[in-house]
């Protein structure tokens, strides 16, 4: 290595003063070109000594002779390469002056260029050189190897090792570098080694075929050439690959040596006398092994022989008494016992357990929880029941029931529930109530939508939806009188005083108060005295009625017309008979007016509206006006002018109101078919709600003087209750259901539209959406 | 939680307080979920529903003392402390160090549920009462195969035979076998021990299939694992009653072959001799101590002497069931064929006092002994027929042992196919719909009490008294209620005729007056029926609607609820109806073709 670099330092020179001093020279310049072959001839003889010694070992003299010649023939090749060289050199040296001092790089590689053919020419002439060398070379080697193989070959291959350096000069970095480039590195001297030409596969196959050693070549890929290998590096490499010690005559197990001996010396090593305790036994392991035999005769060191067999199983319950200690847990609570199989989870059940093919099909088509989990199946014998493919799952449910499964004590009601029903009192000992049909009243065209009882209970008016009023004999159920209205009739309602035998009749925008002409002549004179209105209209500046309502008189039907506003729905006299109120739904803060018929006055009640008003009804004794909306309804005193209560009803939608005759009781009927019964003493809840019309409740009545009340609704029948209420305030109001009272058809989707009591008798009245009026008797 | 410590935001009362959920409970505990499961499974804890869950309803809750039960057994360690030991026998193996594996799992601590199985069940009443489900579960896997890949051991389910064959072997000793039923499922069998009415399922002597999803087998072989420990102690209690050692001791030859049965009955028998002489030295120690009793009781109170003496005489005796089912298969020799279920009937057929052989290695007797009444045989047809004996399905045994006495065997013999097996556990009129093979068993039963056979439908005017009858349990309700009826009108007819008599043994003009009589009787009777007559059931649902206006929105639920139960009971019932309406019309067509 060394002397490569030499070599190269000494290369390197000339090429700087050439550039320095390019004029000439050029005989001092080949001067040291040829000592620099001569130099390399050295080196190279030198460090290829061995490889190229080695391949041309076995060569006979064949070969000896071939060599001669090529000596010859690169002796021809020196001198031609010679004046080759003379001949670059020179161009280069006209091509710089010609260039102008041009960059240093592109002499440099011109140079190099030149300079690597100089080299190859070189090499070869080294070849030469050296196969002369090698000859005498080869001939001392095969001396020396014949008579000592064994020993100095290992040497020497460890020295060749060493010595021999790589042609390429690139060092440790990854050979894809050059993959693209011609060449493969630089050699000592800083020159390309351009790449050899592969063998094509064929002639490598062929090279196989002719040359039986061509395995033992490798290709040495950084130095890119050919190696052959010799027997010896073979077995080295065999040696290596089954990982023993590379070389055959190294013993790894080599006995040991020792390289002091002090047999001879004059003294010991250590002159200390033999201490007494290498003779004695050690106290400390008599001390361990008392201690192991004490454990052991103790028990506490068991050896592993086969333990003993204890009982597993004994009485665990042996005296019940005794285990009566309540532990500290919670109660616990058996888990229920798995249902025992019915029939039909029999092998072999009656043929009318199994499901036929229709109902297997429908099986198919039903929800995973609503199919039965069970299929009962029949099989003839005995030996023919497969294995119940579930059952491993069933318990392994069970199981998961039992630990996951919260548990809970419940009482079972294990009753009839007829038992659940109310103990009610019989109803005959609530007689007597309205049962059954006794009369229909026909004669109206269209539905019946209101009815009114007369206070002496010996008629009864009727407004019907083909805009007559008519009023007929309760007793014959003979019709006596006929107003035609012209107008459909909202509602229909008789005069309480009997003294006063005046109807108010409710259609469209107006309310008319008619004489019925019934009652003695003085009574006529009275009430038609009191329909006349002495100034056609009442003009009021202060209220601003006039826009609301105005008095009329009615000359055909020989009564007052009040014309409203809007639509009237609902009118209700006051108990004295003087007062009526009328309601009109769609008149927001002026909805419910007040009429005074003595005065012909009307007035707007001084109460504030919340929601849409309903109905409104006078107290059958005190001055309490009741205003239901569509959810409450309001209690105001009148006289006061202010609200006493608020009934909160809980329901959707009131449809109607009626007042116990004692006045502290309320029962409403909604259009979802409820009924409330307010105990107003008791609360502003309902006391009591019923449920008992699928459909809406039209109206409801309360008897004037029987513990009766009833309710009839839109799906033709009507409900008559016993309501008593107790003076005992202790005692709440007993409800009853007595009857239900059908006998009406439905028309247009409505049933019964009103339903009144006979004043005296307990009777019902009601009115159908069937045009026909039935009178219900006990 | 102790009372004086309460961490900020934990509620002090009330069910937030009281409850905890699960995986509050995980935490609390620190144990991971299999852990947990264990646990509950061996101390029997399970969640508890609080009235409000304050969590939200998709919660499970337990009871903060469920759970400080828990905490404070000392299975919770032992536990951990397996957990941990195995995970050491895990790292020998994984190192290959074999010899300390071996020697780690020779020496691994056991886990005994004795403790456990006596805090659950303090007394043995209380273990029988909640023996069914450890039946049906140790029967499961007695007949399920071992398979390493589920972890179930072949020691196990021999375990779970020997247990079984243990518990099964009492049961026909005492006699304590009430009903059989073959289901598709399975064979239930139902016995009455100490008046505790215990029914397991044994599957089908079949491979049994093991499904890979869906089933969680640890779940299973740790309720196994209690269950095996509580039945262990249930048979030796059970043996020990009975004077036998337990565990009892086989002879090799029959467990090997099989019938391990039919060895634990010769066990018992070799053991009675012992037992007796037991007895007697009880009997002897019982009359000492009332010499005593009589020494200490005054004089003057000899009833309660008597009542001593009672007791004393009444526990020896046998309950009437007992003896009546022990005498069923008296003195009748049963031998089963190959192809019959042998377990089952050899457990039976003994269980009801018979005498029982089979087919094979160790039967007490072979085919050919004459004294054999009969065979039971379940093939299409019986080669060579002894003429000494009946053969019979195996059918015939089960359907004998329910209804408690010996059924003809017509209906029963080789080839045919035998008439329906009708479960024991159904009352049949409590459902509502009998069939016809439970008529004909009724009526059969009657038959054998009385010693007389009536026909179905003949001599049923002779019938006196209903109430009679019923108590006797010759008819059914219904029946009973239409005698009644019967009787009732015979009864009015009788006293009419009788006052007629009467009338004219008084000289009156009979035709007026018994014409007037019967005239107010007609009206009154027309009054009445006119008042229920229009439109019955219009009125019938009035009444039924008007009584349910005035129930509380409370009661009105149950009482839908209830009614809509009782609907799908009828519907069901009618479907059975219906069903058999249309049989009955086919095969009645089938016939005229």
């Amino acid at each position: 290595m060394r002397a490569g670099k030499k070599v190269s330092a000494e290369v390197s020179s000339p090429k700087k003063k050439e550039k320095k001093n390019k004029n000439k020279q050029e005989n001092e310049e080949k001067e040291n070109e040829m000592a620099n072959k001569t130099q390399l001839k050295k080196v190279q003889s030198d460090k290829q000594k061995q490889s190229s010694v080695k391949k041309h070992d076995e060569e006979g003299q064949k070969l000896q002779r071939g060599k001669e010649r090529r000596k010859e023939e690169d002796l021809d090749n020196e001198s031609e390469s010679g004046s080759d060289s003379d001949e670059s050199d020179y161009q280069d040296f006209s091509e710089d002056i010609s260039g102008d001092y041009e960059s240093l790089g592109q002499s440099d590689d011109g140079e190099s260029e030149s300079e690597g053919g100089q080299s190859k020419s070189s090499g070869d002439e080294v070849h030469g050189d050296n196969d002369d060398e090698d000859n005498v070379d080869d001939h001392h080697r095969e001396d020396q190897s014949d008579g000592s193989e064994d020993h100095q070959g290992v040497e020497e291959s460890d020295s060749s090792e060493d010595e021999v350096a790589p042609r390429n000069t690139i060092g440790d970095v990854p050979l894809e570098w050059y993959k693209d480039e011609k060449h493969i590195g630089y050699d000592i001297s800083g020159k390309k080694i351009n790449k050899k030409e592969r063998q094509d596969k064929l002639a490598s196959f062929l090279a196989n075929v002719d040359d039986s050693k061509n395995w033992r070549k490798i290709y040495d890929e950084y130095n890119d050439e050919e190696v052959e290998l010799t027997k010896e590096e073979t077995r080295l490499i065999r040696r290596l690959l089954k990982g023993k010690a590379p070389h055959g005559d190294f013993d790894p197990y080599a006995d040991y040596v020792d390289w002091f001996k002090y047999d001879d010396a004059l003294h010991p090593l250590s002159n200390a006398p033999e201490p007494k305790r290498r003779f004695i036994p050690s106290k400390w392991e008599s001390k361990k092994v008392v201690q192991y035999v004490r454990a052991i005769r103790k028990g506490l060191i068991k050896f592993d022989e086969p333990k003993e067999e204890k009982p597993q199983f004994y009485l665990l319950w042996g005296d019940d008494s005794s285990a009566a200690e309540k532990a500290n847990r919670l109660a616990y609570i058996p888990a229920p016992k798995s249902k025992l199989p019915g029939h039909e989870e029999s092998y072999n059940p009656s043929l009318e357990y199994i499901p036929t093919q229709e109902e297997l099909n429908s099986y198919q088509l039903m929800y995973d929880e609503d199919r039965p989990k069970f299929i009962p199946k029949r099989f003839t014998s005995f030996r023919s029941i497969p294995a119940y493919e579930n059952g491993v799952k069933e318990s392994f449910e069970r199981c998961m029931d039992l630990y996951l499964c919260p548990r809970v004590r419940k009482k079972r009601v294990n009753i009839d529930p007829e038992t659940l029903k109310p103990k009610l009192p019989s109803r005959k000992d609530l007689k007597p109530y309205p049962t059954t049909c006794y009369l229909e009243y026909k004669g109206h065209k269209g539905a019946v939508m209101s009815i009114s009882t007369e206070a002496s209970g010996q008629w009864i008016a009727s407004g019907s939806s083909d805009g007559t009023v008519r009023i007929w004999e309760v007793e014959s159920g003979r019709c006596l009188k006929v107003w035609e209205i012209g107008e459909a009739v909202q509602s229909v309602v008789w005069n309480p005083s009997p003294e006063l035998p005046v109807l108010a009749v409710a259609a469209g925008l107006d309310v008319l108060i008619l004489n019925t002409g019934f009652g003695s002549e003085e009574e006529q004179k009275r009430v038609k005295e009191l329909l006349r209105l002495e100034i056609p209209t009442a003009p009021d500046g202060i209220d601003n009625m006039a826009s609301i309502v105005s008095w009329l008189q009615d000359e055909r039907l020989e009564g007052i017309r009040l014309r409203h506003f809007k639509n009237v729905s609902s009118v209700e006299w006051h108990r004295r008979g003087d007062y009526l109120s009328t309601v009109m739904p769609a008149g927001e803060s002026r909805a419910i007016i007040m009429h005074q018929l003595s005065k012909k006055l009307s007035h707007r009640i001084p109460f504030k509206l919340h929601g849409l008003p309903v109905s409104s009804v006078f107290h059958p004794t005190r001055s309490v006006f009741f205003i239901s909306t569509k959810k409450n309804i309001r209690v105001y005193d009148l006289l006061k002018q202010k609200l006493i209560k608020k009934l909160e009803t809980g329901l959707k939608e009131v449809s109607s109101i009626a007042i116990h005759p004692a006045g502290d009781n309320v029962i409403v009927g909604s259009r979802e078919g409820k009924l409330c019964w307010f105990d107003m003493d008791l609360s502003s809840k309902p006391y009591r709600v019923l449920k008992c019309h699928p459909k809406d409740i039209t109206n409801v009545a309360f008897h004037r003087s029987y513990p009766l009340f009833a309710s009839c609704s839109d799906d033709c029948t009507a409900y008559v209750f016993h309501g008593m209420v107790y003076s005992d305030l202790n005692q709440n109001p007993l409800i009853v259901p007595l009857e239900i009272l059908r006998g009406h058809t439905s028309s247009n989707g409505r049933g019964v539209l009103d339903c009144k009591f006979h004043p005296r008798q307990p009777w019902l009245f009601t009115a159908g959406a069937d045009s026909v009026i039935r009178l219900f008797c006990h | 939680m102790p009372k004086h410590y309460r961490p900020p935001g934990k509620k002090k009362e009330g069910n937030a307080a009281r409850y905890i959920t699960r995986s509050q409970t995980l935490k609390h505990l620190q144990v991971n979920t299999r852990l947990f499961r264990k646990l509950c499974i061996y101390k029997g804890i399970f969640p508890r529903e609080p009235k409000k869950k304050f969590r939200g309803n998709h919660q499970t809750y337990y009871h903060l003392k469920d759970v400080a039960f828990i905490r404070h057994d000392p299975i919770l360690e032992e536990l951990r402390a397996k957990s941990t030991y195995t995970k050491k026998v895990i790292k020998a193996k994984a190192k290959k160090n074999k010899e300390l594996a071996d020697i780690l799992l020779k020496r691994q601590p056991e886990i005994k549920l004795d403790r456990l199985v006596l805090e659950r069940y303090p007394h043995f009443v209380d273990a029988l009462r909640d023996l069914d489900d450890p039946l049906t579960l140790v029967h499961l896997f007695a007949a399920l195969p071992a398979s390493d890949r589920l972890r179930i051991e072949v020691k196990r389910v021999h375990n779970c035979r020997k247990l079984s064959h243990e518990w099964q072997a009492y049961i026909a000793r005492t006699h304590k076998l009430r009903k059989v039923f073959i289901s598709v499922k399975g064979i239930y069998y139902q016995a009455e021990v100490e008046g505790q009415k215990i029914t397991w399922l044994t599957p089908h002597g079949m491979q049994q299939v093991l499904p890979d999803d869906d089933v969680v087998y640890d779940v299973l072989l740790t309720f196994l694992e209690f269950y095996e420990t509580l039945l262990a102690f249930v048979n030796f209690k059970l043996y020990h009653s009975i004077n036998v050692k337990y565990p009892p001791i086989l002879d090799p030859r029959l467990e090997a072959s099989a019938a391990e049965l039919y060895a634990l009955s010769r066990y018992f028998d070799a053991n009675s001799r012992p037992s007796e002489q037991v007895e007697a030295t009880q009997s002897e120690e019982a009359e000492l101590r009332l010499a005593q009793l009589q020494h200490q009781l005054p004089s003057n109170e000899p009833g309660a002497l008597m009542q001593l003496v009672k007791g004393a005489g009444d526990e020896n005796e046998e309950d009437e069931d007992t003896k009546e089912c022990k005498e069923l298969f008296k003195n009748m020799k049963f031998f089963l064929s190959r192809e019959v279920p042998r377990e089952s009937l050899l457990f039976v057929i003994p269980a009801f006092g018979g005498i029982v052989s089979w087919e094979g290695e160790g039967a007490p007797f072979s085919e050919a002994d004459q004294s054999i009444t009969y065979q039971i045989v379940d093939r299409p047809t019986q080669g060579h027929v002894y003429l000494s004996r009946e053969y019979v399905q195996p059918q015939w045994v089960y359907d004998c042992v329910n209804t408690r006495i010996i059924l003809p065997t017509e209906a029963y013999m080789v080839g045919r196919v035998p008439p329906p097996h009708l479960s024991p556990f159904v009352d049949n009129e409590a459902e509502g719909y009998v069939p016809d093979y439970a008529e004909t068993i009724k009526r059969l039963k009657a038959a054998a009490e009385n010693e007389i056979l009536p026909m179905p439908g003949v001599g049923k005017e002779d019938l006196d008294d209903p109430q009679n009858l019923l108590a006797e349990g010759y008819i059914t309700r219904a029946e009973a209620i239409e005698a009644a009826e019967r009787k009732q009108k015979m009864m009015t007819l009788e006293k009419q005729y009788h006052d007629e008599l009467k009338m004219e043994l008084q000289g009156m003009q009979y035709s007026s007056s018994a014409s007037d009589l019967d005239k107010q009787k007609s009206d009154e009777y027309m009054e009445s029926r006119e008042e229920s007559l229009p439109d019955m059931p219009q009125i019938s649902n009035d009444a039924a609607d008007m009584s349910k206006l005035l129930m509380s929105r409370k009661k009105r639920g149950l009482y839908e609820a209830m009614k809509k139960g009782q609907e799908r009971k009828k519907a069901h019932v009618d479907l059975l109806k219906e069903r058999k309406k249309k049989i009955e019309s086919a095969q009645k067509s089938s016939k005229k073709n």
